[in-house]
């Protein structure tokens, strides 16, 4: 996790030695995670990004008061979460809002048919199978894949247990696998073992 | 029911987690579906959003946009923050954070990169000070206690981006294929492409070290006819340093230099002791208590003495980050093998 340990790196420049420059690398580095994460709660990337506009200049003036922070991954990721919500419940008064009416379109991810590996038509099935999953389930599957969050980190930031997130990409994993048809039998998979024996 | 493991090891494998029993379950499994190898390297792929992305340079349109943003904070009358702009009301209850922020902000600009002609830049550090830079190319340093760092305040276009310490540092070097990163001290000169390394180069020590941590570097010692030693990750070379006698008059052939290359001593997780002190930690490990004692009296500032030269080849193992001094000296001495006093003048006794 050599990224993890450069966000650590930098975070701690900036609580211990105020320093700008780190902040800036810090912003750079994470602030596309976190505006399609806000994004994904708020329905808009304009809001989005205002939002971890805030949440970034939060993280300036409260720094100092940061130092006991362990994971700063978290920390943003928590920060973002929280502000995104409390801006839609000002938005949209007496309406409860939560994670679970997050708008999925902003989440969607695929392989990069660029490269060769994959085609666009799988990358295109992967992308529908996503689209299947609750929507739970895709948030999970892109903090994972995407993000590269742990999973404590996506537990922390979700109020859920690791386990529940092992499950949950356990499930994605199934939907894309079948998707791009992988859903050899044992039988037909004991034919294969033959062939190779 | 094996399909069903194999989608979990899949997530697991992808989530970075995969223990070795399960890696061991998870090739196995592969063997028995064999469609599934193409499956794990479609997840090990790079993906990318399926909707909007941000591009390198979007994402610096999002920073300048967002630093025009704090200034313009800082810049604000406070108290006449339009009510209803509700993102901005946001900021009304952190006016006393307005001042530091307008002190940041002109730090800011007076120290953003000038046009004119850069001479060379020094940082210095004193004992117990340890403190961290960022050159003109993205290349951070961190500047150990009692060290000296020479650099430009600019670096030239398609020369050598070169440095000279004196002392200890940590480099994470940005990678310029165009531009070798090179750090000049007394005894060697080390070449790098982007890499993270620690140099220790201290005049006052016999030898000097440089510990390669990601990367790869070329070392190139001064006093073996610029021999070059190449170092992969988590090797240090150890060179000893020929004291530049006082006497001039014996040129006797010199004792032979002993160059060795060793590995980086992990003491816990993640916790090199080469580089420990970037992160604020004091680490050493299966060290002689005359060497760890060196390291307390620049880590804490005092002077430390043996009154039983025997002590001083005791060896100890140990992560330290937040203690005193005397809880330190009181976590050794748990070992029962040695006792420690502090005398009127508050020097330290070891015994």
């Amino acid at each position: 996790m050599r990224e993890n340990e450069q966000i650590k790196l930098l975070f701690h420049g900036i609580c211990y030695e105020n320093n700008i420059q780190a902040y800036n690398e810090l912003y750079v580095s994470l602030c596309a995670r976190l505006i399609h994460f806000s994004a994904s709660i708020v329905s808009s990337f304009h809001l989005a990004e205002e939002i971890v506009s805030d949440v970034f200049l939060t993280l300036w003036q409260k720094r100092n008061d940061l130092l006991h922070v362990q994971n700063p991954v978290v920390y943003l990721y928590v920060s973002t979460k929280n502000l995104s919500l409390n801006t839609l419940q000002q938005q949209k008064r007496h309406q409860h809002h939560s994670l679970d009416d997050i708008n999925t379109d902003i989440l969607a991810i695929a392989p990069d048919a660029e490269n060769g590996m994959v085609s666009a038509e799988v990358s295109q099935k992967i992308e529908r199978a996503i689209r299947c999953l609750p929507a739970r389930c895709q948030l999970i599957f892109r903090l994972i894949k995407q993000d590269r969050l742990s999973y404590r980190e996506v537990a922390e930031l979700l109020n859920i247990s690791t386990k529940t997130v092992d499950a949950q990409l356990t499930i994605a994993v199934k939907k894309i696998s079948q998707a791009i048809r992988f859903d050899l039998s044992d039988e037909t998979a004991q034919t294969y073992l033959r062939i190779d024996s | 029911m094996d399909q069903e493991k194999l989608y979990t090891l899949l997530a697991r494998e992808m989530a970075g987690l995969l223990t070795e029993d399960e890696a061991v379950d998870l090739q196995q499994l592969l063997q028995q579906y064999p469609d599934a190898s193409y499956i794990r390297e479609v997840f090990a792929q790079n993906w990318v959003p399926a909707g909007k992305q941000y591009t390198g340079s979007q994402v610096q349109q999002l920073l300048e946009k967002h630093q025009l943003r704090m200034e313009t904070l800082t810049e604000a009358p406070v108290i006449e923050v339009p009510a209803k702009r509700r993102i901005w009301g946001w900021y009304a209850g952190i006016a006393a954070s307005v001042l530091v922020l307008l002190a940041v902000g002109a730090w800011w600009w007076h120290s953003s990169p000038s046009e004119k002609p850069a001479p060379l830049a020094q940082m210095v550090t004193e004992k117990r000070m340890r403190s961290q830079v960022l050159l003109p190319d993205g290349t951070r340093v961190w500047l150990n206690a009692g060290s000296k760092l020479d650099y430009p305040k600019q670096f030239a276009a398609h020369t050598p981006r070169e440095v000279t310490l004196e002392g200890e540092a940590f480099f994470v070097v940005t990678a310029d294929a165009e531009r070798p990163f090179r750090v000049h001290t007394k005894t060697f000169q080390v070449r790098v492409l982007g890499t993270s390394f620690n140099i220790r180069a201290y005049p006052q020590e016999d030898s000097a070290v440089t510990s390669l941590v990601q990367g790869a570097v070329e070392v190139v010692l001064k006093n073996a006819d610029n021999q070059v030693v190449s170092l992969k990750p988590n090797e240090k070379l150890t060179v000893p340093v020929l004291q530049v006698a006082a006497e001039t008059h014996t040129v006797a052939a010199p004792a032979p230099m002993v160059i060795y290359k060793s590995k980086l001593s992990p003491v816990q997780d993640s916790v090199l002791t080469e580089t420990a002190w970037v992160q604020n930690k004091l680490a050493f490990k299966h060290l002689e208590l005359e060497k760890v004692a060196v390291m307390l009296e620049e880590w804490y500032g005092v002077e430390i003495g043996f009154k039983d030269n025997r002590k001083k080849q005791l060896y100890f193992s140990g992560v330290f980050e937040s203690e005193s001094l005397e809880q330190v000296l009181n976590a050794l001495e748990t070992t029962l093998s040695f006792t420690w006093h502090k005398d009127a003048a508050g020097k330290i006794w070891i015994q």
